[in-house]
């Protein structure tokens, strides 16, 4: 497991194994939400390909 | 201190002021230690009646105030914004917990993050106490350049966290609203984050977290990578 600093207040110190298992796990939650937003975005591309608009102009049209 | 009095006299045709007395005079609005020595400071025998128009300057809160002929009132008005606390980011960290930041003084709270850096491109995540459950939100992206294709919403849902910023390899900033935090009901945000960069955009979330403890507490951890600089301001909204 990698080495993560934390802070609480204004002391900063290393993550216990359980801190570390939580950032981790916050990492890897935030990386889904990437990927779920990603696909959505490449499901409208796909669209606005098939209907041969640019992103620009798709947003002319829908604001 | 010098200035402080416990009463302010009034005075009789032809009295004989002592040095005290004129001293008193001498500072112009009465300073008294706190509310109670100025509510006894007047009305009594040989001090006057308070009336409207009548100033005070209170030593344990360092204010001035002013008697309307009902109530006294600090000059300048209540802010509607107090600072809570200010924490300064330290280095290379994942995540900051403020200790201390909600109670029951204030219903509502602003949490404004800004200035230091990221090591990388990610989001900011906030959970409130050691709550890493049921937390409500969603939210949409707007891109600050024409060609990107970010536009859309923030995928959000049901997850261990509440997303509240932005930050890249030059800024960090996250603009929050949190409501009842320390009350026995449901915590809700809005946000307003901003990803400084050429292919950066704008964000507006909100949401909830679906319980009712009151907390105290809250932790900002990064969605990848840390922090570095910056600071962590929490502010409370007066509640009247």
């Amino acid at each position: 497991m990698a080495t993560y600093k934390i802070q609480i207040d204004d002391k900063v110190r290393n993550a216990t194994a359980d801190e570390a298992a939580q950032i981790e796990a916050a990492h890897a939650e935030a990386q889904a939400e990437l990927e779920a937003q990603a696909a959505k975005l490449a499901a409208r591309q796909a669209v606005l390909d098939k209907l041969g608009l640019t992103a620009s102009e798709a947003a002319a049209l829908f604001g | 201190m010098a200035n402080t009095q416990t009463s302010v006299p009034a005075f009789t045709a032809g009295q004989v002021l002592t040095a005290q007395q004129q001293t008193e005079i001498n500072t112009g609005i009465p300073v008294f230690a706190d509310e109670t020595a100025r509510n006894n400071g007047f009305g009594g025998t040989g001090e006057k009646v308070l009336a409207e128009g009548q100033f005070a300057y209170l030593e344990d809160s360092n204010t001035t105030q002013y008697y309307d002929g009902s109530a006294w009132l600090s000059v300048g008005g209540t802010f509607a914004l107090t600072l809570i606390s200010t924490t300064t980011i330290g280095s290379a960290v994942s995540s900051v917990t403020v200790s201390n930041a909600f109670s029951s003084t204030y219903d509502n709270y602003k949490i404004i993050i800004s200035g230091g850096a990221g090591s990388t491109d990610g989001s900011l995540k906030m959970t409130l106490g050691a709550t890493s459950t049921n937390y409500y939100w969603n939210g949409s992206y707007g891109g600050l350049n024409w060609t990107n294709t970010i536009n859309g919403d923030a995928s959000g849902g049901i997850t261990s966290s509440l997303g509240v910023g932005l930050f890249s390899a030059n800024s960090i900033f996250a603009n929050i609203d949190l409501s009842c935090p320390n009350l026995a009901k449901v915590t809700s945000y809005a946000s307003q984050q901003v990803r400084t960069a050429t292919g950066g955009f704008f964000g507006t979330f909100g949401g909830f977290l679906n319980d009712t403890t009151q907390y105290t507490a809250f932790t900002i951890t990064t969605s990848t990578g840390t922090l570095t600089g910056g600071t962590i301001k929490v502010y409370g909204y007066q509640n009247s």
